[in-house]
């Protein structure tokens, strides 16, 4: 059975808005992250196991608010205390967040059915989630990550690259469609293309 | 009056609130959650009318100083204590929930 992805009604490729006269490759990129595996770890507040000792990937689970382990395949993002979540392209991802995370200490949850992930590349790239989003982005650096709104969407970004800025915004399945918009919306200004 | 024009034209500052775990952030982030000064009678204890009527439904609402409940709803999801001014706006101090003022 073929999944279908959040996006795959709603997403035409093609070059929109103020597009006109620009250096192609210069514009905004926006495509969809799919066939990524998204789990959420939790550790047990009564669990007294440490966590620099994990690894999942080769990638460590970091306590410093707001970081991101990553490596080609996968990334680890803080989310909160105790919290982290895992994207990967590696198929056996799963195995292995298992074989490291004990049951008696972690919740993993697979949350890869009811995520979009939406990448959003180029030099405006911060610009355009400024227009919706309150987060002083100007101390965001590579393999940053957070948590915030975008106009009332609760999403999360994780910044994948700093030259040019290089975006992966996860938001809720159900508010795909919105998301998106709200998203290319913002980006007319500048024009882009969709991937 | 001034200060009402200001805000509907969006003139006055946004408020931002200083997450104990991400630090500051703008408050469209957080969810106001009540007053973190009540205390919930203790557990099997023998509990009148009057003590859970207070527990339950009767607040201060103060001018001045107030301890807060705030979540960080969009953000890490914690909860926390908010030490604010609700006369000024002022936030004097965010703390953990098992820390006290």
């Amino acid at each position: 059975m073929t999944r279908i992805t959040p996006l795959e009604t709603i997403a035409n490729t093609g070059l929109f808005g103020n597009f006109v006269g620009k250096n192609k490759d210069k514009l905004i990129r926006i495509s969809e992250i799919s066939n990524v595996k998204i789990y959420q770890i939790v550790q047990y507040k009564i669990s007294k196991l440490n966590t620099s000792l994990l690894q999942i990937d080769n990638q460590i689970f970091s306590t410093q608010p707001g970081s991101v382990s990553a490596n080609s395949a996968t990334r680890i993002q803080w989310n909160g205390p105790k919290v982290w979540t895992v994207i990967s392209n590696n198929k056996n991802i799963y195995d292995q967040i298992i074989s490291s995370c004990p049951e008696e200490d972690f919740a993993v949850t697979d949350l890869s059915h009811s995520r979009v992930i939406i990448q959003i590349e180029g030099e405006n790239a911060i610009a355009i989630i400024k227009k919706g989003c309150p987060l002083n982005l100007n101390e965001f650096t590579k393999n940053n990550c957070a948590n915030s709104v975008y106009h009332g969407i609760t999403f999360s970004i994780d910044m994948i690259n700093d030259n040019p800025g290089k975006f992966n915004l996860m938001a809720y399945r159900s508010f795909a469609d919105s998301f998106y918009h709200a998203i290319t919306d913002a980006s007319l200004e500048y024009g882009y293309k969709q991937e | 009056m001034k200060k009402a024009l200001e805000q509907k034209l969006g003139l006055v500052d946004m408020l931002e609130i200083k997450c104990p775990y991400c630090g500051d952030r703008s408050q469209n982030e957080f969810s106001y959650g009540g007053d973190a000064t009540v205390k919930r009678p203790e557990l099997n204890s023998e509990v009148n009318d009057l003590e859970w009527d207070s527990f339950v439904y009767y607040r201060d609402n103060p001018r001045g100083k107030h301890l807060e409940l705030w979540h960080h709803i969009s953000g890490c999801r914690q909860w926390f204590k908010v030490h604010r001014n609700t006369a000024t706006h002022e936030i004097i101090q965010t703390l953990e929930m098992q820390e006290d003022l």
